[in-house]
């Protein structure tokens, strides 16, 4: 008896140190630690330091959900292409997150860890569902944002009205605005976001006063958003802005927007 | 709103219920002892309570329940908690679980090992983002689960002792093992062969003690 005891307990033991992690208190803990936290801080950190070309290239996915295969596959195809045309850096317009889950932060995280180029990861409705949006903050940081890069100013707003309820707060116009007026350190601007202003996820009292504002400076090139998971180029509005919606990931397909001397083109690549 | 505030109440109302009876065990037992005839009652008293570590449900989880046919069925409501030293905020959650003991194999007088026990759990995480039903903000069907109410599966095996019985009211012990996973984990890795088997598991092991 004493023999199957001790055999039980040294199992036990075994069993213990060798799947610690595997003890799971709860699918809405949120427990990230070093390249986990921060991460488009430390990407915006990266890219000060990076050297930029007269043409800026910068590659797209995002509506990831739970197509997580694909998405691996999508960060082996662009550090591919990176070798051979170089990208300064990737931007997921958001739902990294499919249900929020802070298990499906570090999975999304751990294949862009892997590519060879910043990235930077946009705040997406799915990404808030549960714990979800504290996820976000913990992980990638502030729900909006922006950086200057070879005297573009890439600006990132959160877009998810309906999450919030249609507060009248989300997009919030003033940052926009504030972000946007003429200063000597960038000449052109590039808005992005998850959900685009004529969908119904979108505060739609907002809607005008966000195209406005996007219009007012006269230097926004063009404007990029996920959430419809198809490609689309197209002028919702009657001035010259152009919405740029990129693929979603399951479509195995990606775009890459070149942009120089105030001018922009987009090209798709297949994996 | 009518739903988070009734959530909240039946949160309280658990509370109340798991403190009552495990109490209320303790409280019979010191009756049996004072040879006084709780027979009346104790039909209605938890047949166990159990502490569990991990397995999805809470950083330890208290759960009080009742056996069913010839002890091989278990039905356990389980309080769980996870203080905000292990996450961001802490996690309050009670959970309901079923457990078919499938095999039982008596090892000694004493003894008795149950190698494949099978369960089901709803677990339920209490808090306003934690919706069970989709909140008025949203047009229909536009999230098709729901974060504050989850089910998992779970396997595990059991090993039955006397301890405690000699010196307590208690007739038994024991320890229990389990390996699961839940549903939108599972929803998660389907056609997914980049995600890790061992993400997706939750393991969990606790202590039973029966009346």
């Amino acid at each position: 008896m004493k023999l199957t005891f001790n055999i039980a307990f040294l199992a036990a033991i075994m069993f213990l140190t060798s799947c610690g992690d595997m003890f799971d208190y709860s699918s809405y803990v949120i427990d990230f630690e070093g390249e986990n936290k921060d991460v488009n801080l430390t990407n915006i950190e990266k890219l000060s330091t990076k050297k930029s070309s007269d043409t800026i290239r910068i590659a797209f996915t995002g509506d990831t959900h739970v197509n997580f295969d694909e998405f691996e596959d999508f960060v082996s195809a662009v550090n591919n292409l990176n070798e051979t045309n170089p990208i300064d850096f990737v931007v997921h317009v958001g739902d990294i997150a499919d249900f929020g889950l802070p298990q499906q932060y570090l999975w999304g995280n751990s294949f862009l860890l892997n590519l060879n180029c910043p990235y930077l990861v946009v705040l997406g409705n799915h990404d808030m569902v549960g714990n979800g949006g504290l996820a976000y903050s913990e992980m990638f940081g502030e729900y909006n944002f922006s950086f200057i890069y070879a005297k573009t100013k890439f600006i990132f707003v959160n877009t998810n009205s309906m999450e919030f309820k249609f507060n009248g707060q989300v997009p919030n116009i003033n940052w926009l605005d504030s972000q946007l007026q003429t200063a000597d350190d960038f000449e052109n601007a590039v808005v992005i976001f998850h959900v685009p202003p004529l969908a119904t996820d979108f505060d739609s009292t907002l809607e005008v006063d966000f195209h406005q504002t996007i219009a007012k400076y006269n230097n926004v090139i063009f404007t990029v958003h996920g959430h419809g998971h198809h490609h689309e180029v197209y002028f919702p509005y009657s001035d010259s802005t152009p919405y740029v919606n990129v693929y979603g990931v399951e479509h195995i397909k990606y775009n890459v927007i070149n942009i120089s001397n105030g001018n922009f083109e987009v090209g798709t690549y297949e994996f | 709103m009518v739903i988070l505030k009734l959530e909240h109440m039946s949160f309280k109302v658990l509370l109340v219920l798991v403190f009552t009876l495990t109490f209320g065990i303790s409280a019979s037992c010191a009756q049996e002892s004072n040879k006084i005839d709780s027979t009346r009652f104790s039909k209605f008293l938890p047949d166990y309570v159990k502490l569990q570590y991990a397995g999805g449900i809470g950083f330890l989880s208290a759960g009080v329940g009742y056996t069913f046919i010839d002890h091989r069925i278990d039905v356990t409501m389980f309080y769980g908690y996870v203080p905000d030293k292990f996450t961001v905020d802490d996690l309050h959650s009670v959970s309901l679980q079923f457990t078919a003991k499938l095999i039982r194999i008596k090892a000694s007088k004493n003894i008795e090992i149950l190698p494949l026990n099978f369960g089901w759990y709803l677990h339920h995480t209490f808090g306003n983002e934690y919706w069970v039903k989709l909140p008025d903000n949203y047009p229909k069907d536009y999230y098709w689960w729901s974060p504050g109410r989850n089910a998992g599966v779970f396997i595990g095996g059991e090993i039955k002792t006397k301890l405690l019985s000699n010196k307590t009211p208690a007739s038994g012990t024991a320890f229990y093992v389990r390996a699961g996973t839940r549903g939108l984990y599972v929803a998660s890795k389907v056609g997914n062969s980049s995600i890790p088997m061992s993400d997706i598991i939750e393991l969990g092991f606790g202590i039973a003690i029966y009346r």
